[in-house]
């Protein structure tokens, strides 16, 4: 009971994590991030193979690169990191100069072909069977199997989650979060003010990142291990379905979707009878996603909690006639 | 060097596959100024359809046809049903590529129970192998390569000669002003669909033919030389997805015959990058993928 229990709190911390990456990045500023997974899955690999002991360990059954057994926090560090600099060089291909939805589709191509070269590259990080056996953190010094140490895991899965989302909080009332929405709504007239729409898209490019690497550090700490199949190009769209389904743009949204869409569906279907052939749940379940996609999109694009909108007064015009300076400050 | 030549030869069927979807796709977005994603899903639809004709007992040849209709049919659907009422509702471009990829798994995964999870392969007699040096091709190979040619003549033709071309030239650079000029551009739309799902459908199939073996997950490979070819010829272009084809369909075939065939995919995506780094418009198109300037 505990092991569930923890067990969906930490998918929850993990995916209110990620959608609020995709809000950010999304809802905020226009950006559809279609490779969004292969963050996360980068974040997972790097505190993987800094975590696991030498490749030769274990009886060599797996392989991957480094493997240099470094102690907690540092491969969380090092996930967040490499989820920020992977960023950059995508960045520069897809952010520059291509319209928008070539944008999407290069990072769906992107992210298919990562899979692809994971997959056929085993003796990079493991390809089709993944990595397993992945140490837990601190394992060496409390009991990874015991109740405190999946609450006190939870808990500080849970405790990101929110230090994230106050950052996030701060971006969309900084005036930085207010030129990433002149942006998404018109680019042509924010960059007529002087705004650098390739800089402040990187930037947040990079913020996402960042966040998704750490949520595959969570992710792979508690499951232990990782693979090709968990970070297929349809789970970015589980992701997309949640931002839509809560509200884009708006952080409590993101995190209802997070809890409504990846971990309510995972939780529904566990409830669920068995019926019909093996198989046909899982996919009722991505037609469903896909159906929600297209039900918010028509009826109510922007989402349960929609973005706040924003009303700025305007500066008190002259009132008196005949007084040309009355009224101004 | 013999190898490279024989994967030359098999370069010559692959280009003659991507030149007819990529067609269609790249026509798609030039007419409705959107990205259909869920072209790869219905590729494999059509050859799902033909499948179930050609599994009664009827020749792949004969059942070719039905994979073109139903492509046509499909696609002209999926346009009147969900793309255009989004677009009339004023979905921008990415919301609309959102949607297509919600279509897209969708569609695969409303097929998936239907047509089950293994994959199939048609019944079908390649006929006998023909040597010139190095290159060997089958007899049904040859047929496809004739069979893409003809296909180009005919889109040729259509958008030179025809009236429907010059309106649907016409819809597709600049719709309101088409219409002004009293192109009945709904229809023009509703006609191009059905074209270019006939091309999907086709192409579906031949694609199908042309493998061992294929099941609901070859959707999404199916898209990325296509994705490759249109954007690399200029998207929005049929003769630029054409030379796209060509290009494309060579190199992936020679690199798998140097490197290994399991990186063909990898080459076109490496080649869709050099493009969208250095000349987004493509080769023929004035935008293309290329941002609004601004």
């Amino acid at each position: 009971m505990t092991y569930y229990l923890t067990t969906v709190l930490v998918y929850a911390a993990v995916d209110i994590l990620a959608c609020l990456a995709i809000s950010l990045q999304f809802g905020v500023s226009g950006i559809v991030n279609f490779s969004f997974i292969i963050f996360q899955a980068a974040g997972a690999y790097t505190a993987a193979v800094l975590s696991l002991p030498r490749d030769t360990a274990n009886g060599g059954f797996q392989t991957y690169i480094l493997g240099l057994n470094l102690s907690f926090p540092l491969p969380w560090i090092a996930a967040t990191l490499v989820g920020a600099l992977l960023a950059p060089p995508i960045g520069l291909v897809v952010l520059r100069r291509l319209r928008s939805d070539y944008q999407a589709i290069a990072m769906l191509v992107l992210s298919v072909i990562a899979s692809l070269v994971v997959t056929n590259t085993p003796a990079f990080l493991g390809g089709a069977a993944g990595l397993s056996l992945v140490p837990q953190p601190l394992s060496d010094k409390f009991n990874p199997y015991s109740d405190g140490y999946l609450w006190a895991y939870t808990a500080g899965a849970l405790v990101l989650a929110v230090v994230v989302f106050f950052i996030a909080q701060r971006i969309i009332n900084s005036p930085y979060g207010r030129s990433l929405r002149a942006l998404r709504e018109n680019e042509v007239a924010a960059k007529a003010l002087g705004k650098n729409a390739v800089a402040l898209k990187m930037t947040v490019f990079v913020v996402g990142g960042a966040i998704a690497g750490l949520s595959g550090a969570i992710l792979v700490g508690f499951i232990t291990t990782w693979a090709p199949s968990t970070w297929l190009y349809p789970e970015t769209l589980i992701l997309f379905a949640a931002v839509i389904v809560g509200g884009r743009g708006n952080n409590f949204g993101a995190v209802l979707g997070a809890l409504l869409v990846p971990v309510g569906f995972e939780e529904a279907t566990r409830y669920l009878p068995p019926f019909g052939p093996p198989g046909l749940i899982p996919a009722l379940e991505w037609v469903c996603i896909g159906g929600l996609i297209l039900g918010f999109l028509w009826f109510r694009p922007r989402g349960v909690l929609p973005e706040r909108r924003r009303v700025f007064a305007a500066r008190p015009q002259p009132v008196v006639a005949g007084e040309p300076n009355a009224g101004r400050d | 060097m013999s190898l490279i030549v024989a994967a030359f030869g098999f370069g010559l069927v692959s280009m003659s596959i991507i030149a007819i979807s990529a067609v269609g796709f790249t026509m798609q977005f030039g007419i409705t100024n959107m990205i259909n994603l869920a072209y790869g899903q219905v590729m494999i639809a059509s050859a799902y359809a033909a499948y179930a004709v050609n599994n009664a007992g009827v020749s792949i040849w004969l059942s070719l046809p039905v994979g073109a209709i139903f492509g046509a049919v499909f696609s002209f659907l999926l346009n009147r049903l969900v793309y255009a009422p989004f677009q009339r509702k004023g979905t921008n471009l990415i919301g609309m590529v959102i949607i297509s990829l919600a279509v897209s798994l969708v569609i695969a995964n409303v097929m998936l129970p239907i047509v089950g999870y293994y994959s199939v392969s048609y019944h079908q007699n390649p006929g006998t192998t023909y040597h010139l040096g190095s290159i060997a091709l089958t007899g049904e190979q040859i047929l496809i390569i004739v069979l893409a040619v003809v296909v180009m003549l005919v889109i040729y033709a259509l958008l030179r000669f025809t009236r429907l071309g010059k309106a649907m030239r016409a819809t597709a650079a600049n719709p309101t002003l088409a219409r002004n000029c009293g192109i009945p551009t709904a229809r023009v739309v509703d006609l191009a669909w059905l074209i270019t799902g006939a091309l999907c459908g086709l192409a579906g199939t031949v694609a199908g033919m042309n493998s061992d073996s294929f099941s609901v997950a070859s959707g999404s490979e199916f898209l990325i030389p296509i994705i490759a070819a249109s954007i690399l010829g200029g998207a929005g272009s049929p003769y630029g997805a054409m030379i796209g084809a060509v290009l494309i369909g060579e190199m992936t075939e020679i690199s798998a015959a140097i490197i290994s065939p399991e990186y063909k995919q990898v080459v076109a995506f490496a080649v869709l990058v050099l493009v969208m780094v250095l000349r987004p418009q493509g080769l023929l198109a004035k935008r293309g993928a290329l941002a609004a300037a601004g």
